[in-house]
């Protein structure tokens, strides 16, 4: 038996730390991980609750990203809690694998903590490997800061675990400016956080020694289709009431709120940026300026649920806004950024009336400023009042040399 | 197997070999286990045959090589006899009858359509030059 | 442990119940299929199976059939090793746990993959999975080829084989490179057990594959598979073609124990030429000609070369 580990009330973590403590207090059955910047120190951490006597589950130190994900599935598929991390060029080589635990409908909750992919290597925080995640066919919860990371691992194990859900979640959380900045994080006692995920409850596990199972058929044209649309009906339909409800019950527990998507100040917003990780934190600050300052009715809308995209409700948080910028911290190299498109969709076929542009910011860590943010309020503004795109519809943002937009 | 839509089956495409539990299947016949739809047991590759196997027990030592190299579970042992040949599953390689030692031999292929009455009767007698050997098990 | 299945001789054996299911796709007198089932007849425990993309899988878990009467998972064409390591840590977890469900019942737990899937795109994963220690068995279905994809060449085809991407052809004798020898590598991860069996030779490989199962820690098992679609020859020969194989001495069947006692542990009686070997296979037909019958010198050279190192090896006990 594990021992337990006396926490106080609020503890200065960053989001690593944060993370390996919500997979200590879950008691994970298999972690299977190998180390990359800047998702190591989850890894090192969880290392070090094992080495003395906090964890009793197996922690398996692989030789590859794919290989760590590949036990993943093994352990999963046998019939108990696993979880990983991983950042960027390790999440890329891992992409194969995390189609597999999909579509064989295993639980598995990855920490990703966002960090740019190569070429040129960057060590550090942009989204790209969360985008290159988003068709694979798992949940993705995003952090904005430590808390949140530590609070969506409870999140993410209790959805993905749930016999009506059995998908694999990410949990994202920006490469160093959540997961290496130290921040007061509220924390559960262990048993309070185990309890609130529960015991897992396997399900087809193979270790079931008197009812075999066989795992990861081919499935050809007769049938291929069929598995898909099962397993999209699954993510479409399942997910995000579980992920509601699950909330709600956290707010039962701890006080904290969380929203599939997050407004803020967005009741009577004329303008609105859309974003993700630590920007929504800024964008927050820069709108109530913008509202103090320039009496420029600024809201910002925070995705918490990446993955499956909650349409329905980025529709409704953005129906009454007459300009929204939507900030991407990706190079969508050859189209506008995956946030654009998304809300495009999502606005498209309603009675709302709204001009929509892109923001290309952040890359491979580049700070987003609240004078970025003045500038895109500002531009926003213009937009709202033209009742059109006064700018490029497409605007890179803090990025050295002329000037640089397309369409 | 019915194809059913998208809705009708186990999630994540998984196959159960049996209709509930089974406790020790490493000792149960195959006559004796609970195959599901699922399990290719309950499903025949007769139709790859152009030739068959059939079996003359008259010339049969129950070696058993026959039933160690077929690679399709098709040679039917029981109590250490060979007792017959699974048509629903073999698939007509012949390896049984190129390994069977004895003389003539107790297996031989055959067109797919011969009727194993005929078959018998027109076996092969044995080969005078050519003594029966002893199989060896190596 | 549960007690070793008793098989004194091929009687016995036959009474076993097989675990692996006809109607499977594998081609008729494919010896994949003879070398699983004297796998896993070699025992009566429990088992959790995995495989590796590859003739074996896609033969033998086609929706919406299983040939597998043991749980088995497949996960893609690298990463069978991983998938079971994966599942053998669960079992260690779930123990530790008090939480397995038949908690008198120990599995073993052993992972199949081709060549392809061996010696090339998932050595990394299979060497990862050594080095860790799992307790499982990795058996590789040797055929020297990427069979199910249409027989282009692997790292395991030996020299003057045609494959289809080392085809024969007026100024090539087909592939140029000698054989990678696995079982000195997974030997040098200092594995407890590594042996190379043939399916021809079902006492041996029965012996081997039990001591593998006794043994604590990653087995490695080499099976040379006889693959009548891309070596070329008629369905009913499997096992006569393996014959070839193992008194030529192509394929010497040995073990080593603790990486490093080697044992040699079939000597025919009569050793075959390597040529009667060869030529017994389409995918050496170039070679019998004026322009490349050195070249058949030339392996009978290296066979004899390996067997005198593999005696000298056994003799030194190193």
């Amino acid at each position: 038996m594990a021992d337990t580990m006396e926490l106080r009330d609020i503890e200065v973590w960053d989001g690593n730390m944060a993370a390996s403590h919500a997979l200590r207090q879950v008691q994970v059955d298999v972690v299977a991980a190998y180390p990359i910047t800047p998702s190591t120190p989850i890894v090192e951490n969880y290392a070090g609750f094992t080495a003395n006597g906090y964890v009793d589950g197996e922690f398996v130190m692989t030789e590859s990203e794919h290989g760590a994900m590949s036990c993943c599935i093994g352990a999963a598929a046998a019939g108990g809690r696993v979880a990983t991390a991983t950042s960027s060029q390790g999440f890329a080589l891992m992409v194969e694998t995390l189609y597999s635990a999909s579509g064989m409908r295993l639980p598995i909750v990855l920490n990703v903590v966002n960090r740019a992919i190569g070429a040129p290597l960057n060590v550090n925080g942009d989204h790209s490997d969360m985008y290159m995640g988003r068709d694979s066919g798992w949940i993705q919860l995003d952090s904005y800061c430590p808390q949140n990371a530590y609070d969506l691992n409870f999140i993410a194990f209790k959805v993905s675990e749930d016999h009506d859900v059995r998908l694999p979640a990410m949990v994202h959380q920006d490469g160093f400016m959540t997961s290496h900045t130290a921040q007061g994080v509220h924390t559960l006692p262990d048993d309070v956080a185990y309890k609130f995920v529960g015991e897992y409850k396997p399900m087809n596990d193979m270790l079931d020694l008197d009812h075999p199972v066989t795992h990861g058929v081919q499935t050809e044209e007769d049938w291929h289709f069929e598995h898909k649309a099962r397993q999209q009906h699954a993510l479409m339909t399942a997910v995000i009431p579980k992920i509601e409800a699950a909330f709600d019950e956290f707010e039962k527990l701890t006080g904290r709120r969380y929203n599939i998507v997050e407004s803020y100040n967005m009741d009577d917003a004329e303008v609105a940026v859309v974003c993700m990780g630590t920007s929504v934190e800024t964008a927050r600050e820069v709108a109530e300026e913008m509202r103090a300052q320039h009496g420029i009715k600024a809201g910002v809308v925070g995705i918490r649920v990446f993955r499956p995209w909650p349409l329905e409700q980025i529709a409704a948080a953005l129906k009454d806004v007459k300009a929204i910028g939507a900030l991407d911290r990706s190079s969508p190299h050859g189209t506008v950024g995956a946030l654009f498109n998304e809300i495009s969709g999502s606005l498209f076929n309603t009675d709302t009336k709204t001009v929509l542009t892109n923001y290309i910011y952040g890359l491979g860590g580049r700070d987003l400023t609240k004078a970025h943010l003045v500038s895109i309020f500002t531009d926003l503004k213009a937009n709202a009042d033209a009742g059109k795109v006064t700018t490029p519809l497409q605007q890179y943002i803090g990025l050295r040399g002329p000037k640089l937009s397309f369409f | 197997m019915e194809k059913k839509g998208w809705d009708g089956f186990e999630i994540g495409a998984m196959l159960r070999t049996f209709d509930g539990a089974v406790s020790d299947i490493a000792t149960t016949l195959p006559e004796n286990r609970p195959y599901s739809q699922s399990s290719s047991f309950t499903a025949s590759v007769a139709d790859w045959r152009i030739e068959k196997p059939l079996f003359n027990k008259d010339y049969c030592i129950d070696c058993q090589f026959c039933w160690v190299y077929c690679p399709d579970m098709s040679i039917i042992s029981r109590d250490k006899k060979m007792i017959g040949i699974d048509f629903d599953h073999c698939k007509g390689c012949g390896i049984c009858v190129q390994v069977c030692p004895t003389n003539p031999k107790s297996l031989l292929m055959f067109p797919e359509q011969k009727d194993e009455e005929s078959a018998l009767a027109e076996w092969p007698k044995k080969e005078k030059k050519d003594q029966a050997e002893e199989p060896k098990e190596d | 442990m549960s007690e070793m299945k008793k098989i004194k001789n091929l009687k016995d054996f036959s009474t076993s119940a097989d675990r692996f299911e006809g109607a499977n796709l594998l081609c008729p007198g494919c010896a994949h299929s003879i070398i699983v089932r004297e796998v896993l007849n070699a025992t009566n425990d429990d088992l959790i199976l995995a495989a590796s993309t590859g003739c074996l899988e896609v033969c033998t878990a086609v929706y919406p059939y299983t040939s597998w009467d043991a749980s088995w998972i497949h996960i893609g064409f690298e990463n069978g090793s991983s998938a079971v390591a994966g599942a053998e840590a669960m079992y260690k977890a779930l123990k530790t746990k008090g939480r397995l469900k038949q908690p008198d019942r120990v599995p073993k737990f052993v992972a199949f993959g081709g060549d392809g899937a061996t010696y090339d795109i998932g050595f990394q994963w299979i060497s990862g999975c050594f080095e860790r220690g799992h307790n499982m068995m990795y058996v590789c279905l040797d055929n020297e080829v990427y069979a199910n994809t249409g027989g282009q060449r692997s790292s395991s085809t030996p020299i003057g084989a045609s494959a289809t991407t080392t085809p024969a052809g007026r100024v090539s004798y087909g592939e140029k490179r000698n054989k990678k020898d696995m079982m000195a590598i997974m030997a040098a991860h200092g594995a407890p057990y590594v042996a190379q069996v043939a399916p021809n030779k079902w006492k041996d490989m029965v012996a081997k594959i039990q001591k593998g199962f006794a043994a604590e820690g990653p087995v490695y098992i080499n099976a040379m598979s006889a693959c009548t679609t891309e070596w070329k020859f008629a369905p009913e020969d499997t096992i006569s073609i393996s014959d070839l194989a193992t008194d030529s001495l192509v394929f010497p069947l040995y073990e080593i124990i603790d990486g490093t006692k080697l044992n040699i542990t079939y000597r025919p009686k009569n050793i075959v030429p390597v040529r009667d070997y060869l030529g017994a296979q389409g995918r050496f037909k170039h070679l019998f000609t004026k322009q490349y019958d050195y070249l058949i010198d030339e392996w009978q050279t290296r066979v004899d070369a390996k067997w005198d190192y593999l005696q000298r090896r056994e003799e030194a006990s190193v």
